[in-house]
């Protein structure tokens, strides 16, 4: 760990000291979290988990919290129900018309507080792993946590959580953004990252409980401006029998770093994570995906498909842990790899970690050009080099969008990933 | 339609083809045969313009064009097709998808307007009938997990979709039991005519049962050592190849 320079700690303290009036409730988990923050500080290459993404530029900039007032252009909803959180408030006049869908509750830190919620798990700062400085950080700087609840054994309809920042101001934000599904609940919740192509810093946590025998299906997109440094920490922990089944798109965002972590903390529990990455242009997206197997008969699948251009480079870590006494689990990891151009890079590691006997493991990992046997058969048949490119590009990442089982977010993902290649495979023409 | 002239070609410093001369007229079958390594393949790969052979010396004419001068696709645009002799597996494209696109392309070549999704699926229906394909191969990856059998049914099935005007089959006919071989030559013989030449390439007289040829060419070294009518095929099946070389030695 690298403790951060005293002028830039000065200016992260400045804005924690600024949170203070306002939210004196939450005052000594945030004291302790921007402590733990300010003990971190912020990576450097040797500390794990960071080799290959550099903050440096993060580090050189000064962002103002963002205000959260000024207008936001929002796209339009991919569910029926929509939240929309504003550099890190929830914004209910932005909200769809429509009520929640039936069995999911939404409230304020305050609200949570309120009825009793404790402050230290809704504030949590969990131990471990690249991103937890940042976590911290976001500990003690958002301005509001959002808390979901899907209620007992309610199959809710599917939610949009829009998370964007006030539009053409640059700042950071630290949205955070905790879902509990009860037990037996199943819930599909979209959470799309937007925002524009003002430089900012966007600090999100994402906390996921996954109650016994509950599904939580999340699909998440990223799909900010080039100019976005995006940090986020997203954990599920999962109880005996629950599912949690994450698709993700990590579409942009200059400098992307994504920690998704499943724990698998009772027997039985599952989960599917699955997703893709587009590096284009000189974006740099950083992909850390860690399954904790802690009990017997646990479960996870890992399957990303990352793709980079230009001098986009895209680093994927994938580790699963089998933990001791987790016996009769099951993991397994695929990452493929594409490399569209020769400037671009991919770093993948797959790993992992078996402390039990009986289990199943596998895992592979492949980093490769679009097949020129592949290319030659479609040209021969009439298509032109950019359409064949097009259309291997396209069958690269279907496996992987092909699974997204929520129509409206599938088809964003396949416009979003047509209009990017399709600006790419210009460039080659 | 065809006409190559003293054809050399090149797969890194190995030198494959010698000065091949061949002259193709529309509405001829040709079929080419010879012996492994004798550059059969070679010469299917530099008429479809396969990255990797280089073609040293010679000339071909394509309808009067430099067809060396042509990118792959502008070849099979202008009515060029080659018949895989080992097609390729490309999960997650879509087998209708690339007739479609391809069809659509060689119709734009040809100053006809796209097909619209009725008129296509009409067309590839009655084609696949003919066959025998079952409408599930639609809707699969481009010869995703096909049988050696259904990848050449599958090329031959592109070939009566896009109606060219010169085919190249490299050997089409191997690995093909006898039934699947019957489809084949079935399919190629429907799309015989006055203005379509035919290059069958083929190790083997067997598919010369199925697809009567005008003329029957042995390749050997890299040149066409002889030229004859389909009884030559006859001969070359009972006597070998030995034979022509033995004689081509002498002259």
């Amino acid at each position: 760990m690298s403790a951060a320079p005293a002028e830039l700690l000065g200016h992260y303290r400045a804005a924690f000291e600024a949170m203070r009036a306002g939210h004196e409730a939450s005052a000594a988990q945030r004291a302790a979290a921007f402590d733990r923050f300010a003990t971190l500080g912020f990576p450097a290459a040797r500390d794990e988990g960071w080799k290959y993404t550099s903050l440096r530029r993060l580090e050189s900039r000064r962002f103002p919290v963002g205000a959260g007032a000024s207008d936001v252009t929002l796209p339009a909803s991919l569910a029926a129900h929509r939240l929309v959180i504003v550099d890190g408030q929830l914004r209910s006049d932005l909200a769809s018309p429509g009520a929640l869908p039936a069995g999911v509750r939404v409230r304020s830190l305050g609200q949570a507080h309120a009825d009793g919620e404790s402050l230290a798990a809704l504030l949590r700062v969990t131990q471990g792993g690249g991103t937890e400085r940042f976590a911290a950080l976001n500990a003690a700087l958002c301005p509001d946590v959002v808390l979901l609840d899907i209620a007992a054994h309610t199959v809710a309809e599917p939610l949009e959580v829009l998370v964007a920042t006030s539009a053409g101001e640059p700042g950071m934000s630290h949205p955070r953004l905790v879902i509990r599904a009860a037990a037996g609940s199943t819930s599909r919740i979209i959470v799309r990252h937007l925002g524009d192509d003002a430089e900012r810093l966007v600090n999100a946590v994402v906390d996921v409980e996954v109650g016994p025998d509950a599904a939580v299906h999340l699909y998440r997109m990223l799909d900010s401006g080039a100019r976005t440094f995006h940090i986020e920490r997203l954990e599920a922990t999962v109880a005996q029998r629950g599912l949690f089944v994450a698709h993700d798109a990590q579409l942009g965002a200059g400098l992307a770093r994504l920690d998704l972590h499943a724990r698998l903390a009772a027997p039985q529990a599952a989960a599917e994570l699955t997703g893709l990455f587009l590096a284009d242009g000189t974006r740099h997206l950083d992909t850390h995906v860690h399954v904790d197997h802690l009990a017997v008969a646990t479960r996870s699948l890992q399957d990303y498909r990352g793709i980079a251009a230009g001098r986009g480079r895209a680093v994927f870590n994938g580790k699963a842990v089998v933990h001791v006494g987790a016996q009769q689990s099951q993991a397994r990891q695929t990452s493929r790899n594409l490399l569209l151009t020769p400037g671009a890079e991919i770093d993948t590691k797959p790993e992992l970690e078996i402390y039990a006997d009986d289990v199943q493991c596998s895992h592979g990992a492949t980093t490769g050009q679009l097949d020129p046997a592949a290319l030659f058969y479609l040209r021969s048949r009439g298509l032109t080099e950019m359409e064949a490119r097009n259309a291997l590009t396209r069958a690269f990442t279907g496996a992987v969008v092909s699974r997204m089982d929520h129509a409206p977010f599938a088809q964003r993902v396949r416009d979003a990933l047509d209009a990017r290649l399709a600006a790419l495979l210009e460039t080659w023409s | 339609m065809l006409s190559i002239r003293n054809l050399h070609a090149q797969i890194g410093d190995r030198k494959i083809l010698k000065g091949l001369d061949l002259e193709i007229h529309a509405g001829e079958v040709h079929a080419i045969m010879g012996p492994n390594g004798s550059g059969k393949s070679t010469l299917a790969s530099v008429l479809a313009g396969r990255a990797g052979v280089d073609v040293t010396e010679g000339r071909v004419e394509y309808l009067g064009q430099d067809l060396l001068a042509m990118e792959p696709e502008d070849r099979a645009r202008a009515g060029v097709f080659l018949a895989f002799q080992y097609p390729v597996e490309i999960p997650g494209v879509n087998n209708a998808y690339l007739l479609k696109a391809a069809l659509n392309a060689v119709r734009k070549q040809r100053g006809l307007s796209e097909l619209d999704a009725f008129e296509f699926l009409a067309l590839v229906r009655d084609k696949m009938k003919l066959m025998q394909m079952d409408e599930s191969f639609l809707n699969r990856g481009v010869n995703e997990g096909f049988s050696g059998g259904e990848k050449k049914r599958n090329e031959i099935l592109q070939m009566a979709m896009l109606e060219p005007k010169l085919a190249v089959l490299d050997e089409t006919d191997s690995g093909l039991d006898i039934d699947a071989l019957r489809v084949v030559a079935n399919g190629v013989n429907s799309l015989r005519g006055p203005e379509r030449s035919i290059v069958l390439v083929t190790h083997y007289q067997r598919l010369l049962d199925y697809i009567e040829p005008d003329f029957v060419h042995v390749l050997s070294g890299g040149r066409i050592l002889k030229t004859g009518d389909k009884s030559l095929a006859l001969e070359l099946e009972k006597r070998g190849y030995d034979w022509v070389q033995q004689e081509a030695r002498v002259a």
